[in-house]
């Protein structure tokens, strides 16, 4: 029971690292806020974010250490938790972006080699 | 990627615990603020933006319990979580726990004690080199049932020589010494051995060197020392090497000091003499033989090949000696014979017996809360505890219960370990080693687990056959809840109860065994007699000055008064059974043979000091003198065995084949068998012969018969009239007969006493299980007992109801018990004397006791039940 939920958690990660590491390499340091922010506006109507499972993944990152954090002012100069990308995140970004458009390649060619599959979703 | 990043991270969060937290609430606190002031500026009003904000951020708590997961070790968590809630618990309910944590501690601290005991005496090897491949060698003699006899040196020598089984054989015994110092003439443990002794056991002196063969060879006067007498006499000084101590009244000097502890099986001595293995004749000295398997051969194959050696031995032996075998005897069941072996398994068995019944008790205790906590399982449950993460909080419970308890259990341990070496039995070999090891605290770890998973699983094990919501909706109705937990619970009182009869019917068997020693007629009648032994100087070299100082010991000591008879003998209680070639002349002609024998030197006086009735003719007297013919006083043992069906008065008989050249002794009487190898061993054949007549030994016991209930008080007026008479006469191991005599039944009464008082511990806590389980009954059929009786049951059948439960629980255990006792009692059979392992009275005893205790412990209950006003108990609807 708790492989499974750790299980789906993993593939819903996965996408969330990548996000993540993605907006903090585009923008520079952000907080948390300041992220889920972002990866909505990008995503919108297909990424549905819960915002409560970013922090773990921030967690998890920092441990990895593909991210660091610092308290500093916000915006509005409040006390604020930034992240910035790391050299190991940029490299993991690398390795993650090349996975990513492998595995959705392989998948967009599989699914189009399908004939069944493909003449359903046409019809 | 990096693993070891993650880990040390969570590492770090294990004990910034407390900063991590507070850190994530106000990172979660400012992103819902800025989303609610975003929402704001969206044009939400204040309600809708922050009912907005949490939506989108989803569950906070979940947020955070995901958090923490990734924070840390989830296990350690978790476990840390769960460990400060089962204190909390545990500390809401001080009865159960201090009732749990007593009865567990006890019984953890008994069992790692019982443990050690085992582990010392059993388990831990002997402390020579590969001891495993260590031997004794016997002379055995299938004719007399007599398998442990000790060899010829000439023996020896051709067994070396003809086998290929052993890579060396050594010879030892003791020997009685005297230390000639300053302050005059004492009395020390003396031990002979063959050169090669050492080297065989692969131990070398600590300081110093041993013997070389050609040392041993030439007789020269070497000593070893123990390292007790060198810390005695010399005070570690080195200056002990080269040293010169007066053994017998010759100097000898020290080559070597040997490690502590040090001892050849159970032979312990301060000074060590070496003795050469050569002989070129065969001579009637015997030695205890000791040997070496080589590296691959099993004691099986040793043992046919010496048989072997000892059939071709066969016709060089004298004609009375022969069809002798040898045994191949394992030094680890010499040192520890099967007798003790039994008691300690028994033992050891009986104490975990009773760790297994507290055990049950205490899970029945947990189990009864369990069902009174069905409610806050239910709620817990309801909260969104998984039925895993429960069982885990109640094995948790179960851990740090028995944890706590192993605790005190092990300091119970190591002062029960200070006892049992304080008062445990002298003869039970490797006592002295007794201690708290690696081993034993593993022990005491293991079992504690153990017990912390027998507690804590049961109740566990009931909460999940349980429907938690189902005693969630109940209410306050605990009526229904914990049938498993009530299944369990008498379960266990069956069980408690077949444990305690196991071992009340053992305790029961050895009891009337003790009973049955206790009752057998030693020979001699050791009340008020004071014993002590006594060596005549050196300076008393020749056996009639020997004779001659002993009677005048004997004359002074008559005449002080309170003293009513003395004697002396050679040795009165016999250590090692000798063996022996007789001739008798009988009717039909003289008879060699080879027997179990033992002959000593008494002076006149010494049967009627000692109180052995005279059977047939007459005691020494004066006349029995050096010159008058040689006379023996025999036993009866002797007497049956040799002139089966006549008077042995008149006839002749003497030592050695019929060729021999020693002299004829005439039997002048016969006294009753005094049972001088303790209690429980047949006598054998016995002779005596007057001191006057005999080599009159260096060494006597001397016994004193007087008129004073406590023997001891005397000492000291006997010590000055030995003085009187010789002051350089040593005087040592003065205690009372019956003290000296009771050291053979230190094992029997130490093994009795404690199975017998672990028996009783076992019954009084199988009485607490069933009193507990009924008790409990009752107050959860209050309401159900209120009903019967408001439509008109009478008091009596109330009565009869409850206890009938109880009895039908503690028959059940019975049955199982009793058949459990009778197939151990075939196992331990050996343990008994004078009773059957099946005896009827024990078993109808203690079945009786039991039954009544049962019976007892549920009438309390029982009348309880008999007294619920019906009124009272419908109302507590």
């Amino acid at each position: 029971m708790k492989n499974d939920r750790t299980y789906k958690a993993d593939v819903l990660q996965g996408t969330l690292i990548l996000l993540v590491l993605r907006t903090l390499e585009a923008l520079g340091p952000l907080h948390g806020y300041g992220i889920a922010r972002r990866i909505e506006q990008i995503s919108k109507d297909v990424l549905q974010l819960n915002q409560g499972t970013l922090y773990p993944a921030l967690l998890h990152m920092e441990q990895e250490g593909w991210i660091s954090s610092n308290w500093g002012p916000s915006e509005k100069n409040r006390r604020a938790k930034f992240y910035s990308i790391t050299a190991a995140g940029r490299r993991r970004l690398a390795k993650e972006t090349e996975d990513w458009r492998r595995m959705s390649s392989t998948i967009e060619s599989f699914l189009g080699f399908d004939p069944r599959n493909s003449a359903e979703e046409r019809g | 990627m990096s693993w070891s990043s993650v880990v040390a991270a969570r590492l770090r969060g294990l004990f910034e615990h407390r900063r991590l937290e507070r850190e994530l609430d106000e990172e979660a606190r400012f992103h819902l603020e800025m989303q609610i002031e975003d929402n704001l500026k969206a044009g939400m009003n204040p309600a809708e933006a922050r009912y907005a904000a949490m939506r989108s951020f989803g569950g906070v708590e979940r947020m955070k319990e995901m958090y923490r997961e990734r924070r840390t070790f989830a296990l350690v968590e978790t476990t840390a979580q769960d460990l400060r809630y089962a204190v909390r618990t545990l500390r809401k309910s001080p009865g159960f726990t201090m009732t749990a944590v007593a009865v567990l501690a006890l019984a953890i601290g008994a069992n790692t004690a019982m443990f050690s005991v085992l582990n010392a005496v059993l388990l831990r090897p002997l402390p020579y080199r590969s001891p495993e491949q260590l031997a004794m060698l016997w002379t055995e003699d299938p004719t007399q049932n007599f398998r442990e006899g000790r060899s010829a040196l000439w023996d020896v020598e051709q067994w070396r020589s003809q086998n290929q089984s052993f890579a060396d054989m050594a010879t030892f015994d003791a020997m009685n010494t005297t230390l000639t110092g300053a302050d005059g003439v004492e009395q020390i443990l003396g031990a002979s051995i063959s050169p090669n002794l050492l080297p065989l056991l692969g131990v070398r002196p600590t300081l110093g060197r041993s013997f070389s063969t050609e040392e041993a060879e030439q007789q020269q006067r070497l000593v070893l020392i123990s390292h007790r007498f060198w810390q005695a006499r010399f005070g570690d000084s080195h200056d002990a090497l080269g040293a010169t101590l007066v053994l017998d009244g010759f100097p000898c000097r020290i080559i070597g000091i040997l490690p502590p502890d040090f001892k050849i099986a159970t032979l312990d001595a301060d000074v060590w003499k070496p003795h050469t293995s050569h002989r070129t004749v065969r001579d009637s000295e015997t030695w205890f033989v000791i040997g070496r398997l080589r590296p691959t051969v099993t004691f099986d194959q040793a043992q046919a090949e010496m048989s072997t050696v000892a059939r071709r031995l066969n016709n060089q032996l004298p004609a009375a000696e022969r069809n002798r075998g040898i045994t191949v005897v394992p030094l680890s069941l010499y040192v520890v014979g099967p007798q003790s072996r039994l008691a300690l398994w028994v033992l050891g068995g009986t104490v975990f017996c009773v760790f297994l019944i507290a055990s049950a008790n205490v899970t029945s205790l947990s189990l009864a809360r369990s069902v009174a906590r069905a409610r806050e399982m239910a709620v817990r449950a309801a909260l969104g505890a998984s039925a895993g993460r429960i069982v885990r909080q109640l094995l948790t419970e179960g851990v740090l219960l028995a944890a706590v308890s192993g605790l005190i259990g092990t300091l119970l341990a190591s002062a029960g370990i200070r006892l049992i070496r304080a008062f445990g039995p002298g003869n039970l070999p490797r006592l002295n080693e007794v201690g708290l090891d690696l081993r034993v605290l593993g022990w005491a770890l293991a079992i504690s687990v153990l017990a912390g998973i027998l507690v804590g699983m049961s109740p566990a094990l009931a909460t999940l056959r349980r429907d938690l919501r189902v005693s969630g909706e109940e209410g306050g109705r605990s009526v229904s809840g914990g049938a498993a937990a009530r299944r369990i619970r008498r379960a266990l009182v069956v069980a408690d109860f077949a444990l305690a009869i196991v071992l009340l019917a053992g305790a029961g068997l050895l009891v009337r065994s003790w009973w049955y020693v206790n009752r057998i007629d030693p020979g001699f009648k050791p009340e008020r007699v004071l014993g002590m032994q006594l060596s005549a100087p050196p300076a008393f070299s020749l056996p009639a000055q020997r004779t001659d100082l002993y009677r005048r010991v004997l004359e002074t000591i008559q005449a002080v008064p309170g003293v009513a008879n003395a004697g002396i003998i050679g040795d009165l209680f016999i250590a090692n059974t000798r063996e022996q070639v007789v001739t008798f002349e009988r009717d039909n002609g003289t008879v060699s043979e080879r027997q179990q024998f033992v002959g000593d030197e008494v002076s006149v006086d010494f049967f009627k000091a000692i109180g052995t009735p005279l059977l047939r003719g007459r005691f020494f007297s004066i006349g029995d003198g050096p010159d008058a013919p040689p006379v023996a006083i025999i036993n009866d043992a002797m007497a049956r065995r040799s002139w089966p069906g006549h008077n042995p008065v008149g006839r002749r008989f003497k030592l050695g084949p019929r060729d021999s050249d020693r002299p004829w002794f005439t039997v002048v009487g016969v006294v009753g068998d005094m049972r001088r190898q303790g209690l429980e061993r047949e006598p054998f054949p016995q002779m005596f012969v007057p001191l006057a007549q005999s080599s009159s030994p260096h060494n006597v016991d001397l016994f004193t018969r007087t008129s004073s209930a406590d023997p001891l008080a005397m000492a000291g007026a006997l010590r000055a009239a030995v003085r009187s008479v010789e002051k350089n006469a040593p005087i040592y191991g003065v205690a009372p007969l019956e003290q000296q005599f009771g050291t053979y039944l230190e094992q029997r009464r130490f093994q009795t006493a404690l199975l017998t008082g672990f028996s009783l511990v076992a019954l009084l806590m199988a009485a607490i299980g069933i009193y507990g389980l009924i008790q409990y009954s009752v107050a959860t059929r209050t309401h159900e007992i209120g009903i019967r009786m408001a439509v008109g049951a009478e008091a009596g059948e109330i009565f009869r109801m409850i206890l009938g439960e109880g009895v039908k629980l503690s028959l059940t255990g019975l049955i199982l018990g009793l058949l459990g006792a009778l197939w151990l009692g075939q196992a331990g059979s050996s343990m008994l004397f004078g009773v059957t392992p099946a005896d009827p009275l024990t078993f109808v005893g203690v079945s009786l006791l039991l039954i009544a205790v049962a019976v007892a412990a549920c009438c309390f209950p029982a009348r309880r039940a008999m007294k619920i006003e019906p009124i009272v108990a419908l109302r507590q609807e």
